[in-house]
């Protein structure tokens, strides 16, 4: 049983639910609570609009107050209580869409690695073997097209934060993770960066040491046609997540090693 | 009575009987065998292809079978097929001019089937009428629309007339049409409406919101903001985003005017005097 005076040391994992207790998890501006009451399992939440974004934290803990109380408020029945609740991390199941500060250039032969924050969502299940309840976006982010134009394209998520060339720019945030980007271009033309799709469902998820997600490092190479771009996505987190563990696989599963994409597909 | 019993037990114990009943035989065996390999295809070809393509192969299929059947069936009956279609042809001429209607339906069915402007399951607008299409026939298309109703366009009317496809892309776009009083800041109100639809997670951040002034209205400066949404949010968002606008306005104080009439007396007059009248029974 989890209380106030042993913190859990993540806000995922499998936490032991009692009959009737109300567990309440806050994660960013998303606040989670769920209840087991004979072989009812009720899950309610709601988003804070005003959350302290860059100072963002993470409580899990008993609560007397109701799901009831909440906006959003589902319940599922069960015909063998269980008391097991398995809050997992998932990446986003579209990709994401991120800006740098402001827009620069890669003129021909250079490479930067860039920095993306990625939202989360919170996978809820419960019992042996596992039954998902519902999957909820900790932050709803916008939807956004990518593509050359409203017929050709694809329906993505716009991240609310800019990508950053620098890592410690980058706040460190319980309800997002990092994915490093490798850029470099290979063509005779400078390569301008305005914004950068993230394939965000053929990621893994990695949580490491100090409880940072991670996301393995994504390559990508303009190749010198210039049309094309070759996308790389490590098996293994990053270098700079230390001792990480692999908390969610991807949403799905690339064909190959590399995936070669038009260039307008990754960039624009 | 004898004499028609005779031609009774002659018919019977003729060959004709023979063939008719294996004429009979083989339509029999020809509609079932249709059916059983058209549904066999159709499930075959389920996961490969759309329902649209699915349910063309199927009837494409069955006809196929059944119109080879007939053909073993009637010669079987001892029909020269070649004097058939001859005269086929001369039939297809006679019943052309009687059935005009329905063959140009049949006619712009199979352009209908060509050209592929629609599917099954698309919703589609004809005229006043907005549905889901249920199915493309030789003759006709026919809809269910959002109230339940059942509707059957004839496919020359569609060939013929403006059709819209809702659902043939992703996104869409929503025009809000709002007037703001001549006093206010269209700096203010422009930023205002970028702020609403940059806090609605249904609006897409690109395509970029459209800021159009569409002019000076009677009463109002009137403005269309456009914004993008997935296809599946479209009425979601019409909805929240109209109402945000006025939130943000009313919580802004950005008056929304109603038609205005000043009563004018000439510059020379002095206004109208107006005295309160308390009125008593």
């Amino acid at each position: 049983m989890q209380s106030d005076i042993d913190k859990p040391p993540s806000w995922w994992g499998v936490f032991d639910q009692k009959n009737g207790q109300c567990r309440q998890c806050c994660v960013g501006p998303l606040r989670l609570i769920v209840r087991s009451l004979n072989g009812v399992w009720q899950v309610a939440y709601e988003r804070q609009d005003d959350a302290d974004e860059v100072n963002a934290t993470w409580e899990v803990k008993d609560t007397d107050q109701l799901p009831e109380s909440l906006e959003n408020n589902s319940r599922y029945v069960f015909r063998k209580p269980s008391g097991l609740l398995t809050i997992t991390p998932l990446l986003a199941d579209r990709s994401i869409i991120t800006r740098p500060h402001s827009p620069f250039s890669l003129t021909a032969g250079e490479d930067v690695t860039l920095y993306v924050s990625t939202p989360l969502w919170m996978e809820l299940a419960v019992g042996t073997p596992k039954k998902v309840l519902e999957e909820i976006a900790i932050q709803r982010p916008s939807d956004t097209w990518f593509g050359p134009s409203t017929l050709e394209g694809e329906l993505c998520y716009a991240s609310t934060t800019h990508c950053r060339l620098n890592l410690d720019e980058l706040p460190r945030r319980p309800h997002r993770a990092i994915t490093p980007v490798y850029i470099r271009n290979q063509a005779d033309t400078t390569l301008s960066v305005e914004r950068l799709n993230v394939p965000a469902p053929l990621l893994a998820l990695y949580a490491a040491e100090n409880g940072q997600l991670w996301t393995p490092k994504i390559t990508l190479i303009r190749e010198k046609d210039g049309d094309m771009a070759e996308l790389k996505i490590d098996n293994k987190p990053p270098e700079e997540a230390k001792q990480a563990v692999q908390l969610s696989k991807p949403r799905m599963t690339a064909s190959g090693g590399a995936l070669i994409r038009a260039f307008n597909a990754v960039f624009s | 009575m004898n004499e028609y019993w005779a031609d009774l037990v002659n018919f019977l114990s003729s060959d004709k009987i023979w063939s008719m009943t294996r004429a009979i035989l083989l339509l029999v065996v020809g509609v079932a065998f249709a059916k059983l390999a058209s549904t066999t295809i159709a499930k075959l070809v389920e996961k490969m292809a759309d329902s649209h393509r699915a349910m063309l192969l199927k009837r494409g299929s069955y006809y196929l079978i059944l119109i080879l059947f007939l053909i073993s069936a009637l010669h079987e009956l001892g029909f020269n097929l070649s004097v058939l279609l001859g005269a086929a042809g001369i039939f297809t001429v006679a019943i052309g001019f009687a059935s005009q209607t329905s063959a140009s339906n049949l006619i712009s069915g199979l352009f209908l089937v060509a050209e592929r402007p629609f599917g099954v399951g698309d919703v589609i607008r004809v005229g006043t009428t907005t549905g889901e299409v249920l199915s493309i026939d030789l003759l006709s298309v026919k809809l269910r629309t959002f109230d339940n109703l059942f509707v059957r366009i004839p496919n020359e009317s569609l060939i013929k007339s403006e059709v819209t496809t809702l659902t043939r892309f992703p996104i869409r776009r929503i025009d809000v049409q709002v007037g703001v009083a001549y006093k206010e800041d269209l700096k203010k109100v422009r930023e205002l409406l970028d702020q609403v639809a940059d806090k609605n997670p249904l609006c897409l951040e690109e395509p970029k919101p459209l800021y159009i002034f569409l002019g000076f209205g009677d009463s109002s400066l009137n403005i269309q903001y456009s914004v993008w949404a997935k296809r599946e949010n479209f009425l979601e968002l019409k909805n929240s985003i109209h109402e945000e606008i006025k939130n943000a306005f009313d919580e802004h104080g950005i008056e929304i005017p109603f038609p205005h009439r000043t009563i004018y007396t000439g510059s020379v007059t002095e206004p109208f005097p107006i005295t309160t009248v308390n009125k008593k029974d």
